[in-house]
Formats: C-alpha cells, structure tokens, sequence
C-alpha cells in the first residue's frame, strides 16, 4: 500500500486522459474556427470557400461531447475497477488487524474512516490524472497550432500554459497546508453534532444547553478561520488565471500582424488564449483532490502499516485436544497488556476462569478492563505474566482455535443490512432456524421476532427495520448464544442502556449464558450479586475476591 | 427536492447576508462576462482592420481585471456562505434539539447522523451549486438581452433552442425514470455493501468469518461497478446529447451569421458578437444540472433539517428553564400519565406527587417509572396527560453526562462557578482530598487521556455540580447506588443540607436516605402513595 505517488497513472486513465484532451481540444478548436469563419466570411469570399470551415465548427462542436461521453465512461470504469480491486485488498489487509489496531474507542468510525479514505484516493486517481493530461494535450495542441501560425503567439500560449500550471502548484500548496486544520474543524463540529444529538437529555437535565451551544459556536468558529484561509488561496488562484488570459489576450492581440497571416487567423490568434483560459481553468479544482487524496493516503498507510497485536505460532502445537464437553481452564498469572507496547493498560493481574464460573470485572476508565478481555479473547498478547488455556500457553496454540472457544459480546453490536437469521447465522453458520429460535429466545427476543412482519427473514440494519440499543444488545447476545462457545466475554453489554433496560438484558444475558464460563465488564452494580466473583482492577493488587 | 428552498432564510437568518451577497457577485460576475464578450469582439476587429488598439485593450483588460476581482471574491464568498449556511443550519437544529423533550427529538442514531454528515454535505451545496444557481439564472438572460440588442435573428434561434435544453433533459429523465429507480435501490444496496463489511469486521472476526468475505467483496464491488456503469453510461449519454444540443445551436447561430456576412447585411463586430456572446446562453444551464448531481445530498439534507425544525411541537415545549412556572419553588406531578413513544402501555399511571421544600424520597420497584417521574418533573419529557407543575430543576441523572475535558470543565458546566465554589461542593460530596492529591488538581483530564474515575466518583462528581446549580428544585436519581457506607451518609447529609432551602426529590431503593427524608413517597404500578 505504501510508497510511490498516491497518483499513478494507468492505462485505463492515460486513455480516459487522451479522450478529454480530444475533448477540449475540440472545444478550443470550436472558438478559433468560428472566429476564423465569422472573419472569413466578413472578407465577403465565394460561399463554397467557407465549406470546408463550417464543416470543420460543426465537427468540433460534435467532436466535443462525443470525445467527453467516452472520456467519463472510461475513467469512471477504471475508476470503479480500481475500487473494486483496493477494496478487498484494504479489507484483506485489515482483518489481522482488527480489533487491536483499530484504535481502542469507536472502532467502527475508524474503519468507516477507511471507507472514506479509500474512496478519496481511488477518486483522486479519476479526477487529478485524467484533467491533468487532457489539459497537458490541449494545451500543447493550442501552442503548437499558434506557434505554426505565428511563433510569437505560441510563445504566449506557452507563457500562459506555464501560468496555468503555477497555478495549479499553488492552489496544491494551499490546500495541502489547511487540508489537516480543516479537516479537524470539519470533524470537532461533527463531533458535537453527534454529542447533541445523542445526549440532548442529559445536558438538558443539568441546564448546560448554553454550554453545549457554546461549543458549538467555538466550533463553528474555527471552522470559519479554516475555510477562510483555504478560500484566500483558491481565490488568489482564481484572479491569477483571469489575469493571465488578460495578459496573453492582449500580448496576442499585440503581436499578431494581420498582414503577415491574414485576418481570419489574425481573429483566431487572438481567441486562441481566452479559450485556453477558459478550458483549463478548471484544472485548478483537481488539485483539491490530489491534497485531499495524499492525506487519505498518508492515514490509510499508517493503519495499514502497523504489525498485527497477535500472530500464529510458527509451530503450533494443537493442544490437549480435550472435548469441549466441560469447556476450557483459562487462567491469567500476573498478566499485564499493552495496546501500543510502551505502557501497560493492564497492571500484572490474576484470574482463574474454571469451566463455568461467573466472574465481574469492575475497575475505573482506564483501569484496563478492556484490555483484560482482549487478552482474554485473543486479540492480544501478554506484555509480561502467563496466559493459559488448560495448561498450554495460548502463544503455542493457533490464534483460530483458542479464539474459537470464546464469544465476544460488546456495547455496540453491529448490525448487518441482512435478515435477522444470517445476523445470527454468522455466529454459527449452518445452524437451523429452531437453533436461531432458541438463542432469540434466551437471549429475550423471542416475542420481539414473533412480532415482526416476516418472522425471521425480516431484513435489518441499513435499510431495513431499526433496532433500539436494548434489541441490539440482546442481538448480540443471541449470537454468543448461538455460537455455542464455552466462553462469553461481556464487555459492558449495557452501557448505552437506560437502567430498567439495563437490568433486564443483564438478567436475561446471565440466564442464557448459564452453563458457560463469563467474564462480565461493568460500570454497574446492579447484576454484580449474580456473579461467583468480582475482580475489581481499581484495587490493587489485582486477584478476585470470592464472595461469602 | 427543490434547488433551494427559501425557507431556509427564514430559518437561518445568519445565512442571509452570505447568500444575498453570493446572489450579487453572481449577477455582477454575470454583467461582466457578457462585458467580457463585446471588448474582445472589438479587439479582433481591431486587430483584423488595423486600427488602434488601445481602445478595446484598455476595454478588455480592465473587464478581466474586474473579473478577476469578482472572481477572488466570489471564491471568498462562496466559502463564507458555504460555511454560515452549515453552522445556521446546524445551530438552528442542536438548539430545537437542546430545548425539545425528549419525545419530539429524532431517534439518537438517525439525529447523529443527520447534524454530522447530512449538515456536513450542505457546505458544499452552498459554497457550489448556489452559485451555479445564480450564474444559471442570471448569465442566459442577459447573454439573451445582449443578443437582442446586437442581433435579433441570432437571439431569435437562442430564444428558440433554449427551452429545448430543460425539455430534453425532462424528456430523457422521463423516458428512463423507471430504470433509474430500480437501478438506483440496487446501486445504494451495492454501495452500502462494503460500509456494512467494514463496520461489521469486529463481529466477523470474532467469529472466524472475515477472511471468507474477500471473495464477497470483490465479487459485490464488480457488480457495483456493472450496475453503476449502466447508471452512468445513462446520465453521461444525456448530458452528452444536451452538450450536442447546444453545440447544434451554437452552430446554427454561427452558420446564419456567416451566411449573412457574405452578404454584407451584418458587420463583423456584430456577427464575432453573436458567437461569443451565444455559447453564454447555454453552458450556465448544463452546469446548473451537472452542480445540482453533485449536491443532492446537500439538498436532501437542507430539506431533512428543514422537515425537522419546522415541524410544529403538538403541546408547546416546557424545557427546565422555562417551565409552567419559573419561580415555582416546588414540584408537583398531578394526576399523570406516561406512554413511551410508541409502547402501548402507559409506565405512569395517574400518578400524584407534591413537593415542596424540603426532601421528598421517592422508592418502588424496579421498572415503575421512578426515573421517567423525575425526567417528567425536570420537565425533559411531556406527561401524555396531567399536568406538571415545576421550578426551574437540576437533574441528576444515572448517568450523569462529563464533558471530554478537565475536571473543572465538568464541574463548571451549567454554572460557570469558581475555583473556590467548585472546591467547596467537592468537599461536600467528600472528594476535596481525591481531586487535591490529582496531578493537576482541578486542570486534570477526565477519560481516555487523563484520569479514570470510578462509577461513585463519577456521580459524586455530578452530585458537586448539582449544589453548585442555583435552581429551585433538584432531582436526584439513585445518589448512593455507586457509594460505600461512608461516602452514602455523607451524601445523605448533603442532600437534608440542600433541602433545608430547596427542594429536593431523590429517587432510591437504599434506606438511609429515607430515614432522613420529609416525605417518603412509594411509587407502585397502581401510582403514587404518601408514607407518613
């Protein structure tokens, strides 16, 4: 992914490339041969002598948008091959990644950041390679035509191709500079957007509404500062160019000597630069795309980049081989993490998961409850400490079979734009709907699903019938259910819930999930009394306190 | 969908001077391209006939200036509108937010998503297609005005050919309306494809499915681009024939004026006039289309923002901050009666409660609404029937909203008190001595960045804010559910203190606070009863 231009031309671009520099040749052409007939026929010649040029402005008028329409077909094919073809590569790339290198809050805004990114630079690809060149052609035809006629002339062309391209430099140097301050005034007014709209409530219940306003304009401020000094540097750009076509227009209209050439290619010469003003001006809005891609780009490689938290044993060693009938022993001695290598997020930390056991894990933010449940899920590894399943260190084991036993039910559940029954079915593909039935069923949905139109081919996520965040946690749930994994890891299934809502999943989650070991992530005390044992990392040093 | 909606004006009237302003710009950038048309015809006939040419250089050159002027500016004002219209709009819609109750706010998923990317995609509907808009208004008319006075046979086919433009783009739009929107539905399903994959590739790890869905995706993403190029192929082939359409024009103005030429009946000023000042009639319009492809979602989302703000609340809003009565000391809930949105059982039925100064502990079982009586007396929802009759109230939530900040930042928040106050209610909730042994006291960072606080920290926290509130009535949902036997007495203190001049409604299932209350109030399914 990395390395190289983030602009590189392709066959397929250089083509579309090639048919929009015949496009706005044709168009360029169009100004300077009507001129050159209007004049022409001024002259008062025999009708049959001005022929060949009303030919010649009828082709080019039809040449223009038929070399366009092909210019567009092409690119945007290539363009969405191109994007097809990146797509499964980035996702290829990220699925070792995920979740431990996806940034530890709010991972799917990053990955959604991914999409975006992506888009940007397979766009770039489009809209920064295909103008360039065709603008690249256009402008060298129109300098070589004048220059055939008067090389003076085409020295002017030149000048203001040269201008052009300045231009294009600077508008590049200006929207590379504010692109990374825009991008965060863009994203902190997004952010109180999105805090607004999803506590209104609370900020209400405690008369900040001002306060929350307040941010807002602050926001709102900063982003005018960054607009503004983005817009001074378009701005210049655009004057530039019409001062430009001034410059040449008139140097043109100086230089050309009507004796010397006749009078109609006097006319054309002299329309030559306000067409190539016009035709390329443009060019200067790709440069745009190009900042914004090379920043898509620089954060696409950082992501990608990254070694993944957990790798396969070079020589695993398959293990006790056990049934699944009792499940797995996990145990945690002294076992510290880290996300990122330097500190650890989990301080040296016992835990002793036997086949069945309940166990709580409460602690203040940043205490490293998450952290333990990626390690216990196999998402990363030990800094320091042991990490065991029956016995055998999990390192020495494949990452596919430990991370088999255990089900990972988080706070915000994604929600796939299918029916209700392949949401499910992913946990355990293959399973029938009586099994689908059933997990619903414990997990407190059963009367949710008879409800719906379709039962359980009714479509959901993007698209199809919402789910409040209760249904969503419950979904959830359901498929660690449906999974049938010996091991359930909780991580704060309730946060977004209101407490009644709250309560009543944490009870049907505990009863689904009776006959399996979990580990439960909690900012509440509620559910707390259901569980064999509470392990609170906030009270160092770190090993659960059994109760009674 | 309508190009532009005046309403929005009226609803942002911050948005008002950018947008008159890009209207002007529009129009004078307008006057000086046809400008731009007549000098430059005068400089070819004076290049071609020999005469001077400081007359029409000096005419050309200052329109360029000019436009060069107009140019910088209008750059300058697009973004500026770009950027008011997007701050009025989503300023207008997080303040009808902030003030509504909550059964008049969108659902949080599809409010989130409208006041981030759909406010987000107006700048570029503003700061671009309205000045499109104008250019399309304005340029056609006066290139057509223009032609009237130089030649009337030339505007004369203008005039004739230019309804032909939006006909034909109508005709087209028609004839493959059906098409469009069955593409359409299956293009946006393909399209969301990859989004869905992505967001969802936690899931799919955690369950051993991510690898199989490489082949999915490549397989979905060629038959986007299959399904989108057909699309495409479509609106380029259109746009296509309405560029062949003006070129035709163009070229039938040309061909009449050369003919008349070689007449004698028209002079080369006016016939170089007629072809530079033609195309000026056309191209404005294509751009409005092709702008107006680019900024649809800005559209929809000015119409989504619209829909929202203008929608009439049924009862009038009472937000805490202007209740029924605002110097009300007390709190009183008569005879009400709460539905949630869309449940078909009511959670409160004909529940009474009368508050006054002094402290009112509510208990019940769990489910019974005694957090929804509180959020109804903080005013933060609307009863569905009964009346409640309330001070200005400070709620404390179970979840108590921190801003990312500093610890001052979350203390000060709705009140913007002092250092010394804020010190003074941490020493009353018992967390003086925690915050002063914090690296930077009350400058330190809450959250991921700085320090984690606890569940009881955190809504001891709130409980500091709430006595640094100066309203009437302060409500208190479940103060000690989080708190060891010490740090609970200590907050019961605190809260008999407050009541002694306020009052206060605290909502509990632990004893302590009902020991030390005025009036303890039972909620049960049935409603509300008084235990003396």
């Amino acid at each position: 992914m990395s390395a190289g231009p983030v602009v590189r031309p392709t066959r397929a671009t250089v083509v579309g490339g090639l048919l929009g520099g015949a496009a706005t040749s044709a168009g360029i052409a169009l100004t300077a041969t009507s001129g050159w007939l209007i004049v022409r026929a001024s002259e008062r010649p025999v009708i049959l002598t001005l022929l060949a040029a009303i030919v010649a402005v009828r082709a080019f008028g039809m040449a223009r948008p038929f070399f366009r329409y092909l210019e567009r077909v092409v690119s945007h094919d290539a363009a969405l091959a191109d994007l097809a073809e990146r797509r499964s590569s980035v996702y290829a790339a990220l699925v070792p990644l995920t979740p431990a290198r996806l940034g530890r809050r709010s991972r799917s805004q990053v990955l959604t950041g991914v999409v975006d990114d992506l888009t940007d630079v397979v766009e770039a690809q489009v809209r920064v390679t295909v103008p360039v060149l065709s603008s690249a052609v256009a402008g060298l035809l129109a300098t070589a035509l004048t220059a055939w006629f008067a090389p003076a002339v085409g020295l002017v062309v030149a000048a203001l191709l040269l201008v052009l391209a300045l231009g294009c430099l600077l508008a590049w140097r200006v929207e590379s500079r504010s692109r990374d301050e825009l991008l965060a005034a863009r994203a902190e007014t997004a952010r109180i957007g999105d805090l607004v709209a999803r506590q209104a409530g609370e900020l209400r219940a405690i008369g900040a509404q001002d306060a929350a306003l307040g941010w807002l304009d602050d926001a709102h401020a900063a982003l005018r500062v960054a607009v503004r000094r983005q817009s001074r540097g378009r701005a210049g750009v655009a004057a530039l160019i019409l001062l430009a076509t001034a410059a040449a227009t008139v140097s043109a209209a100086v230089l050309v000597d009507p004796s010397a050439v006749g009078a109609p290619v006097a006319a054309l010469l002299v329309l030559v630069p306000v067409a190539v003003g016009e035709a390329l001006a443009p060019l200067v809005d790709t440069m745009r795309a190009l900042a914004r891609a090379q920043g898509s780009s620089a954060r696409l490689d950082a992501l990608l980049d990254q070694e993944p938290a957990v790798h396969d044993p070079d020589h695993p060693d398959p293990g006790p081989g056990v049934g699944p009938q009792h499940g797995p022993h996990v145990r945690l001695e002294g076992a510290s993490a880290s996300w990122t290598g330097a500190a650890d997020q989990l301080a040296p930390t016992d835990l002793d998961l036997v086949p069945g056991r309940h166990v709580a894990v409460v602690g203040p933010n940043g205490s490293g409850k998450s952290t333990l449940l990626a390690l216990l899920a196999r998402t990363l590894d030990v800094s320091g400490g042991r990490h065991t399943v029956d016995g055998t260190d999990v390192r020495a084991r494949p990452l596919a079979e430990v991370r088999s036993d255990v089900a990972v039910v988080d706070d915000e559940p994604h929600v796939f734009a299918t029916t209700l029954a392949e949401n499910l079915r992913l946990a355990r593909p293959g399973a029938d709907d009586a099994a689908v039935r059933h997990a619903l069923g414990l997990a407190g949905l059963g009367t949710w699903a008879d409800a719906l139109p379709d039962g359980l081919a009714t479509r959901l996520g993007t698209g199809g019938r919402g789910l409040s965040g209760g249904e969503r946690t419950r979904l959830g749930v359901a498929r660690a259910v449906l999974a049938d994994r010996p091991v359930v890891l909780l991580d704060e299934p309730a946060a977004h819930l209101d407490h009644p809502t709250a309560t009543a999943v944490l009870d049907d989650v505990l009863d689904a999930t009776r006959d399996r070991s979990v580990v439960l992530v909690s900012h509440r005390a509620e559910a707390l009394h259901r569980l064999d044992a509470v392990l609170d990392l906030g009270d160092r040093p770190a090993s659960p306190t059994t109760k009674e | 969908m309508r190009p532009f909606d005046p309403r929005v004006l009226a609803v942002a009237p911050a948005a008002r001077r950018p947008v008159a302003l890009l209207a002007a710009v529009g129009v004078a950038q307008g006057a000086a391209t046809i400008g731009t048309a007549f000098a430059l015809a005068a400089l070819v006939v004076a290049v071609v006939e020999g005469a001077g040419l400081g007359g029409p250089v000096a005419w050309l050159t200052g329109l360029l200036v000019v436009r060069a002027g107009l140019g910088w500016m209008s750059e300058r004002v697009a973004a500026w509108a770009g950027v008011e219209v997007t701050a009025a709009l989503r300023t207008v819609l997080l303040r009808r937010w902030l003030d509504a109750p909550a059964e008049q706010r969108p659902d949080p998923d599809r409010g989130a998503t409208l006041s981030a990317q759909g406010v987000a995609a107006i700048e570029p509907y503003a700061a671009r297609f309205l000045p499109a808009l104008v250019a399309g208004a304005v340029v056609p008319v006066l290139a057509v005005a223009a032609l009237v006075w130089v030649d009337w046979l030339s505007a004369l086919v203008v005039v004739l050919t230019l309804p032909l433009l939006p006909l034909f783009a109508a005709l087209i739009g028609a004839a493959t309306r059906d098409e469009t929107e069955k593409r359409w539905a299956a293009l946006s399903s393909l399209a969301g494809h990859f989004v869905d994959v992505m967001r969802g590739l936690p899931t799919l790890v955690g369950y051993g499915r991510a690898e199989r869905q490489v082949e999915v995706i490549t397989d979905v993403s060629h038959r986007h681009r299959r399904a989108t190029m057909r699309t495409l192929r479509l609106a380029f082939m259109s746009s296509a024939a309405l560029e062949l359409l003006a070129s035709i024009s163009v070229a039938i103005v040309a061909v009449t004026v050369g003919l008349r030429l070689t007449h004698g009946t028209v002079t080369l000023q006016t016939g170089l006039l007629a072809i530079l000042l033609a195309p000026e009639a056309y191209w404005p319009i294509r751009r409005v289309g092709a702008e107006f492809h680019n900024a649809a979602d800005g559209a929809e989302a000015v119409a989504a923002v619209l829909a929202d703000v203008t929608t009439d609340p049924a009862p009038p809003a009472r937000g805490p901050s202007s209740p029924s009565g605002p110097d009300e000391l007390g709190a009183a809930a008569r005879a009400v009666t709460y539905a949630y949105p869309g449940a078909p059982d009511p959670v409160l039925h004909g529940v009474d409660l009368e508050a006054g100064p002094g402290l009112t502990v509510v208990t019940g079982p769990s489910g019974v609404g005694k957090s929804t009586l509180l959020e109804l007396l903080a005013g933060l929802r609307t009863p569905s029937s009964g009346e409640v009759v309330a001070g200005r109230a400070h709620l404390v939530t179970q979840r108590p909203f921190l801003p990312a900040g500093t610890l001052r930042d979350a203390l000060r928040l709705g009140t913007d008190a002092p250092d010394a106050a804020l010190w003074e209610a941490l020493r009353r909730v018992g967390l003086e001595g925690f915050v002063a042994g914090l690296p930077e006291a009350l400058g330190t960072r809450l959250g991921d960045d700085g320090v984690g606080l606890s569940a009881g920290q955190r809504a001891r926290v709130a409980l500091a804010r709430a006595t640094l509130s100066s309203t009437p009535v302060l409500l208190v949902d479940e103060p000690t559910a989080h708190l060891d036997a010490e740090s609970s007495t200590l907050v019961a203190d605190l809260l008999r203190d407050l009541a002694e001049r306020r009052t206060v409604v605290a909502v509990t299932h632990r004893p302590e606070l009902v020991r030390v209350a005025d009036q303890h109030v039972v909620l049960t399914r049935a409603g509300a009863e008084v235990h003396p």
